[in-house]
C-alpha cells in the first residue's frame, strides 16, 4: 500500500468516524446516566465547582474536558448546554482512536492500520458509545495510548516513553475507577510479550542502546510520578481539594462491591462475547462477528510469527492486551455493554492486523481479489449496522447496545412540559412539582433545565400541597397518591420512560385548555 | 300501545335474526395480563377480560385479505406491506411490518365501496404498549383528499393535525383492536399512528375490515 493510499484511507476513515459520531447528536434521547453527568457538568461551567463523588459519577476528565468544547459554542451555563456540546467530547475521542493506531504503523505495516481504521470508523459498538456523554471513548482513548506509550518503554525504554505513558495512566484512571483493570492487563500484557519474544522480533532493539536496570527503574519512576501528578491534579479539582485522590482510592472499596455484589447488571461471563458476537431481538440481527473473526486472525497470525507483521513483540502484545482485559471485564458481574470499549479497541486493533494477515496469506492474485471483495461485503454490512443501531433504532430496546435507555416517547413528555409552560402567565417560571424515585427522576433534570422552579420529591405526602403547581409528574407507584391530592381539575397523561416503566404528568385544567386550544387547526 | 308493542317485537325479532357473532381467527397472546401498571382518564380501562363477541350483519365477508396496500413508508426496514393484510396475526418476530419514526399511515384499497360493518388492527402484540395518535378514517378517494370519513381517533392533543380526538388510547394485545365502522361505506381505510411508548416507530401485523356488499 502505497503512503498516498494509506494517507487518503486514514484520512477517509478519520472523517467517516467522526461525522458518525457527530451527526445527529441529539437524536437519541438522554440516558440516565448522561443527564445525571450533564447536570453535574453544569456545576462545574456555571460555579467552576467539581468534588469528585467516590460512589458515582466516575472520574474528572469529562467534565474538565467538555468545558473547552462548552466555551468554544459560548455557554456559560447549565441552561444553554446541549446535546452537541455534550456528547461532542467522547465522539472526538471515540474518532481520535483512529490516530492512536498511527505510530504503530511500522510495527503492523500500512494495511493493517489502515483496516484498523475502517474497522474502528464502523464499528457499531465504538461508534455508539462514542455518542453518548459517558467516560468510555476517553477512557479506551487514554488507555490505548497508554498501551502504545508502554509498549514502546517496552520496546526501547527512555523517559520520553516513560512520562508520556505515565501520563496516559494518570489520564485513564483520572477518569474511570474500572482503569485498574485496564493497565493492569496493558502492563501484564507487556511484560508477557517481551519474555515470550526474541529480541530480533522487536524492531528497535537493534538499534536501542543499552541501558543499565537503575536508569531503567528511575524512568519508571517518571512515569509513574508522572501519573500521580497527573491523577492528583484532576481528583484534587486542581488542587481545591486536595484529598480528591485518597477519595479516588476508598472508591475501589464502592466499585469492589458494586462489581462483584449481586445486583440488577449482574451478568455472566459471556455477556460480552456473546453481544459482540451475535443477538437477535424483534426482527433484527446484530453482530460484529466479522471484527472477532478478523481480530482471531490476527492474533494467531501474531502468535505464528505472520511475515504480514513486522513487529513479533507488538502483535502477541496487542493480542495479550485485548485478551486479558476482555477476561478481566467479562469477570466482573457488574456488566454494562458500554465497559466492552477499552478491551474491544485492542480487538479492532488486531481485526486490523488479522485483516493484512489474510490478504497478503491468499494466493493466487485472484482469490486475493475474491478475498477483498468479500471483505468489502463484510465491511458494508458493517457500516449498514452501524447506521441502524445509531441513527435508525438508537433508542429501541431491541438493539443491543441500548441499556436502560430513555424512550422517544418520554420526549413527548419533555415537550409537554414546555408547550404548557409556553402558555402560562409564569413561563419558564411555572411550577413543576415532581414526585417519583431517584430512578425515575432522571433525565428530567436535564430536560428541564430552562424550568427556573422545578421541585423533586420521593413521595406524594412530602411534597406540599401539590395542587399548587400547574404540572405534576409523578412515577406510577406514587400517580395514585398525587391524583387523589390533585382531585378533578387535572388533565392526566402518561408518558413512556424506560421500557416498561411509565410517569404519569397532571396538568392543571386551565393550562391543558389553553394548550389544547393552541393545537387546534385555525 | 299494545298493537304498537305487537308490531315492534316481531320487527326487532327479525332484525336480531339478520346478525351474527362476527367469527374471528385470534393469534396467541404473547403476554400474559398487563405487565405495567398504567391508569390514565386518556386510557381505556384495563379489565383483563376477553372482548364481548361483537354481532354483524349476516353475509359480513373479510374484504381485506390479500388487498393491496400502500403506506406513507413504502420501504419499511422489517417486513413487507403486503404481511400486513396475508392473514397471519401472530405477534412473534416474521409476523410484522416496521414502518418509520413518528406519523406514518398504511392504506387498505378494498377493491370497491362496500358497507364496513367490522375494522381490525393488531399494531404489534408482544409486548404491552400503547400506539400515539391512533387514526382510522375511510374515504373513495385513493388520496383521502375528499370525502374522508373519521371512525376513530384517539389523538387526544391533535399531534397529528387531523383533529382532536375522543376515542382512548388502549394497550396492544392479541385480540386485536375492534372498531366499528357502523356501516359506513368507503373502499380505502386509512390507518395512523404516531410511535409508541416503546420506541417512536409505527408496526403493523394484521388489519382486517369486514363488510357485506353494497346492494
Amino acid at each position: 500500500m502505497s503512503r498516498a493510499v494509506f494517507g487518503g484511507v486514514l484520512i477517509a476513515a478519520l472523517a467517516g468516524a467522526l461525522a458518525l459520531r457527530l451527526a445527529a447528536a441529539d437524536l437519541r434521547p438522554m440516558h440516565h446516566d448522561e443527564a445525571n453527568q450533564a447536570v453535574k457538568f453544569g456545576a462545574l461551567l456555571e460555579h467552576g465547582d467539581y468534588h469528585y463523588d467516590r460512589n458515582d459519577h466516575h472520574g474528572p476528565t469529562l467534565y474538565y474536558l467538555t468545558l473547552p468544547v462548552a466555551w468554544t459554542r459560548g455557554q456559560a451555563t447549565l441552561a444553554s448546554l446541549d446535546e452537541r456540546t455534550l456528547r461532542a467530547v467522547p465522539a472526538i475521542f471515540g474518532a481520535g482512536l483512529i490516530l492512536l493506531f498511527l505510530p504503530l504503523t511500522r510495527r503492523f505495516g500500512r494495511p493493517a492500520v489502515a483496516a484498523a481504521a475502517i474497522l474502528a470508523a464502523l464499528s457499531p459498538a465504538l461508534t455508539c458509545f462514542s455518542r453518548y456523554y459517558i467516560q468510555e471513548s476517553l477512557f479506551a482513548w487514554f488507555v490505548i495510548a497508554f498501551l502504545i506509550a508502554a509498549g514502546r518503554f517496552a520496546e526501547r525504554p527512555g523517559p520520553a516513553p516513560a512520562v508520556c505513558a505515565g501520563a496516559m495512566a494518570g489520564l485513564a484512571y483520572s477518569t474511570k475507577e474500572t482503569s485498574v483493570i485496564a493497565l493492569s492487563a496493558v502492563v501484564l500484557a507487556a511484560v508477557l510479550a517481551r519474555v515470550t519474544t526474541r529480541s530480533a522480533d522487536a524492531p528497535d532493539d537493534a538499534t536501542a542502546p543499552r541501558v543499565s536496570a537503575g536508569r531503567r527503574a528511575a524512568w519508571v519512576a517518571a512515569g509513574v510520578a508522572a501519573a500521580i501528578v497527573v491523577a492528583f491534579t484532576f481528583y484534587s479539582s486542581f488542587l481545591k481539594y486536595p484529598g480528591g485522590l485518597f477519595e479516588s482510592i476508598r472508591a475501589f472499596g464502592v466499585y469492589f462491591d458494586r462489581g462483584f455484589g449481586p445486583g440488577s447488571h449482574s451478568q455472566p461471563f459471556g455477556y460480552y462475547a456473546r453481544l459482540l458476537a451475535y443477538s437477535s431481538s424483534g426482527g433484527l440481527v446484530w453482530t460484529e462477528g466479522l471484527v472477532l473473526v478478523l481480530a482471531c486472525a490476527g492474533m494467531i497470525a501474531s502468535a505464528l510469527r505472520s511475515p504480514a507483521i513486522p513487529s513479533g513483540f507488538w502483535g502477541r502484545y496487542v493480542s495479550l492486551y485485548a485478551l486479558i482485559a476482555f477476561a478481566g471485564f467479562s469477570a466482573i458481574r457488574y456488566k454494562t455493554p458500554w465497559n466492552l470499549v477499552p478491551f474491544y479497541a485492542g480487538f479492532v486493533l488486531m481485526a486490523g492486523v488479522g485483516t493484512a494477515a489474510i490478504v497478503r496469506g491468499v494466493r493466487p492474485r485472484a482469490w486475493r481479489v475474491l478475498v477483498i471483495l468479500a471483505l468489502v461485503v463484510a465491511v458494508s454490512h458493517l457500516g449498514l449496522q452501524n447506521w441502524r443501531a445509531n441513527f435508525r433504532y438508537p433508542a429501541d430496546p431491541r438493539n443491543p447496545y441500548v441499556y436502560a435507555q430513555t424512550v422517544p416517547d418520554f420526549l413527548r413528555l419533555t415537550q409537554r412540559v414546555m408547550d404548557v409552560a409556553a402558555l402560562h402567565p409564569d413561563r419558564s417560571a411555572m411550577l413543576v412539582k415532581v414526585v417519583a424515585g431517584p430512578y425515575e427522576q432522571w433525565p428530567l433534570p436535564w430536560y428541564l433545565r430552562r424550568m427556573t422552579r422545578v421541585g423533586y420529591w420521593t413521595r406524594a405526602d412530602r411534597a406540599g400541597r401539590l395542587a399548587d403547581a400547574p404540572v405534576v409528574i409523578a412515577s406510577q407507584d406514587q400517580a395514585d397518591a398525587v391524583a387523589a391530592a390533585l382531585g378533578g381539575d387535572y388533565v392526566q397523561e402518561f408518558y413512556g420512560l424506560r421500557p416498561d416503566v411509565l410517569l404519569a404528568i397532571f396538568i392543571e385544567r386551565p393550562s391543558w385548555d389553553r394548550f389544547l386550544a393552541s393545537r387546534q387547526p385555525r | 300501545m299494545l298493537l304498537l308493542a305487537a308490531l315492534l317485537v316481531p320487527l326487532a325479532a327479525q332484525q336480531a335474526a339478520e346478525k351474527e357473532v362476527l367469527k374471528l381467527q385470534l393469534p396467541k397472546p404473547m403476554f400474559i395480563g398487563t405487565p405495567t401498571n398504567i391508569k390514565s382518564p386518556n386510557l381505556e380501562v384495563i379489565t383483563g377480560k376477553s372482548r364481548p363477541p361483537f354481532m354483524v350483519p349476516v353475509g359480513t365477508k373479510l374484504l381485506s385479505l390479500k388487498k393491496p396496500v400502500r403506506s406513507s413508508d413504502m420501504q419499511p426496514v422489517i417486513g413487507e406491506l403486503d404481511m400486513i393484510t396475508d392473514g397471519e396475526k401472530e405477534g412473534g418476530d416474521g409476523y410484522f411490518v416496521e414502518l418509520g419514526p413518528g406519523k406514518q399511515w398504511v392504506q387498505v384499497d378494498l377493491g370497491k365501496p362496500y358497507a364496513l360493518q367490522a375494522i381490525l388492527v393488531w399494531h404489534y402484540h408482544s409486548q404491552a404498549r400503547v400506539y400515539r395518535d391512533v387514526i382510522v378514517q375511510l374515504s373513495d378517494d385513493k388520496d383521502f383528499l375528499k370525502g374522508v370519513q373519521t371512525i376513530f381517533n384517539n389523538d387526544h392533543d391533535n399531534t397529528s393535525g387531523l383533529g382532536i380526538g375522543k376515542d382512548k388510547e388502549y394497550i396492544e394485545v392479541a385480540e386485536g383492536r375492534l372498531i366499528d365502522p357502523k356501516g359506513a361505506k368507503a373502499r380505502f381505510v386509512r390507518f395512523y399512528s404516531n410511535g409508541n411508548t416503546t420506541n417512536d416507530l409505527n408496526h403493523y401485523v394484521e388489519i382486517e375490515v369486514y363488510g357485506t356488499p353494497i346492494s
